[in-house]
């Protein structure tokens, strides 16, 4: 048994259940950003509301969410929520890839929370007096938000949420406990089939350590193109 | 869990370099400590699982572990262990010894040595009825769900070429999987699932357990490569169990006919630690 087996690693079986590990986990890593990124918003939205009831539900959700581990979340979306669905539609969502389903729903409404507070403290970086200044002008609250405040607000807050996407890329990796087959499911899988242990999780590491220091340099070019304006 | 499992493996990597040269007698070792670390699934009734009214890991591979700490004269210490980190868990010599509803096969000889078998079981699949499957055929193209980093997933992928498997860190998550409705059917060692099937109760009329074995399972317990003194220890106590008579009551204690998995009869003795093929 040699050391290190690449043969394994660049084609045959193994090769393409470890590159369909990769793509899964790109593919959840992109369908949530998709759904958080919206719902991040609306949340930092009803943190900063002037209704002090929105207020209260924006914080009952980002702490509800934040103080509960992933791995909790995620096992709650797969055998506990689903059940709770009226019968049709919950045989209809099984008979689906219910796995991917349930680990897009958790990893959305985790990563949406602490999205949600980077949206809110780049909102908060716009000074005041511009909020002031455009209400005082007649818009409306989310009139001001749209117009006045997000444009301003986007550059401070883009880097915290291409950080945060790092953490949803690392983050699928959990979705292994309900079975999805991503890469650390695949890199398990292939390792109890060949016990090529080192060569299966050094290939999951390299893809890993690829699409993260790809978003890590994504974030410092932007912070460099587009810094934040202090006027 | 799987990175600390990657992890590990590196570090015992590194160490086995070392270690070929200077590793003492793991049976000396187990003496001077004065404790056996005996690694159980502690999910997996009857061989190992947690009593619910004392909290303790009981069954019939434990009853087996504690003979052999009772033979060496040690404190038997029983470690729960996820069945993907059974093997790894034993190279790396965080556990002395496995009694982990382990298969015995011919891949696994080249990683660690086995005991003499310890129980023979098939391996089968549980499915609800409305699902109208009753023969293993009938799995094909169908989501099947089981544990991980057993034999069952390559057994049934073997058994069903076509079959779309799920796995789970333990067996029970599994089982609950198939109770939802989220796969027709649930693959495991057919002592499990018989076990499984009397724990759904009411329940199990609407549930048929498919005749045909995917395979056929020597179980035994797992010993580091190349420790002789512990297997001529461990083996040796099987067979003064099989001879006293004490394997057999083991038998009719946890599979018996009064026990909720009411096997009739034992098929196998502790005699041999050969397998086929």
């Amino acid at each position: 048994m040699p050391f290190f087996d690449f043969s394994l690693l660049l084609s045959g079986q193994y090769h393409d259940a470890l590159v369909a590990g990769f793509v899964l986990s790109v593919q959840l890593t992109a369908v949530t950003l998709v759904l958080a990124v919206p719902l991040a918003t609306t949340v930092a939205m009803l943190r900063l509301s002037p209704s002090r009831v929105l207020r209260a539900l924006g914080v009952s959700y980002v702490e509800a969410i934040r103080n509960v581990p992933l791995l909790a979340h995620m096992l709650f979306w797969y055998f506990g929520a689903p059940e709770l669905l009226p019968e049709a539609l919950k045989q209809r969502l099984y008979a689906g890839n219910i796995e991917a389903i349930s680990a897009v729903a958790a990893l959305t409404l985790y990563t949406a929370a602490y999205m949600a507070e980077d949206i809110r403290s780049g909102i908060r970086a716009v000074p005041p007096g511009q909020m002031e200044a455009a209400r005082a002008l007649g818009l409306r609250f989310l009139q001001v938000m749209r117009l006045v405040i997000l444009p301003q607000a986007v550059r401070v807050t883009i880097p915290p949420l291409i950080s945060q996407t790092l953490n949803l890329w690392k983050n699928t990796s959990i979705a292994t406990v309900i079975g999805v087959a991503e890469m650390m499911y695949r890199a398990a899988q292939v390792e109890s089939a060949t016990f090529r242990s080192v060569e299966a999780f050094a290939f999951a590491t390299a893809a890993y350590l690829t699409i993260s220091l790809t978003i890590t340099g994504l974030a410092s070019w932007y912070q460099h193109r587009y810094p934040v304006r202090t006027r | 869990m799987q990175k600390r499992l990657f992890l590990s493996t590196l570090v015992a990597a590194a160490a086995a370099v070392f270690a070929v040269s200077a590793r003492a007698d793991q049976l000396a070792d187990i003496q001077k400590k004065g404790e056996i670390v005996i690694g159980v699934l502690g999910t997996d009734e009857p061989n190992s699982f947690v009593d619910p009214k004392t909290r303790d890991v009981v069954g019939y591979e434990v009853d087996i572990g504690r003979a052999i700490a009772a033979k060496l004269g040690v404190k038997p210490v029983f470690k729960q262990l996820a069945v993907a980190a059974r093997i790894p868990e034993l190279q790396q010599g965080r556990v002395d010894l496995l009694a982990a509803s382990l298969t015995h096969n011919k891949e696994r000889e080249a990683l660690i040595d086995f005991s003499l078998t310890t129980f023979v079981t098939g391996q089968k699949v549980l499915v609800k009825k409305d699902s109208g499957i009753s023969q293993l055929a009938q799995l094909g193209g169908k989501k099947v769900l089981t544990v991980k980093g057993g034999t069952q997933e390559p057994n049934i992928r073997k058994a069903v070429p076509t079959v779309d498997v799920v796995t789970f860190e333990t067996t029970q998550q599994a089982f609950l999987a198939l109770q939802q409705g989220k796969g027709v059917g649930y693959v495991n060692d057919e002592a499990s699932i018989v076990d499984d099937f009397a724990k759904l109760g009411p329940a199990a009329k609407n549930y048929l357990i498919i005749p045909q074995s995917i395979s056929t399972e020597a179980l035994a317990l797992g010993i580091r490569k190349g420790e002789a003194g512990v297997k001529n220890v461990v083996d040796g106590v099987l067979r003064d169990l099989e001879k006293s008579g004490e394997a057999d009551k083991l038998f009719q204690k946890w599979y018996g006919p009064n026990t909720r998995l009411k096997f009739q009869s034992r098929d196998f003795k502790f005699v041999s630690d050969k397998i086929d093929g």
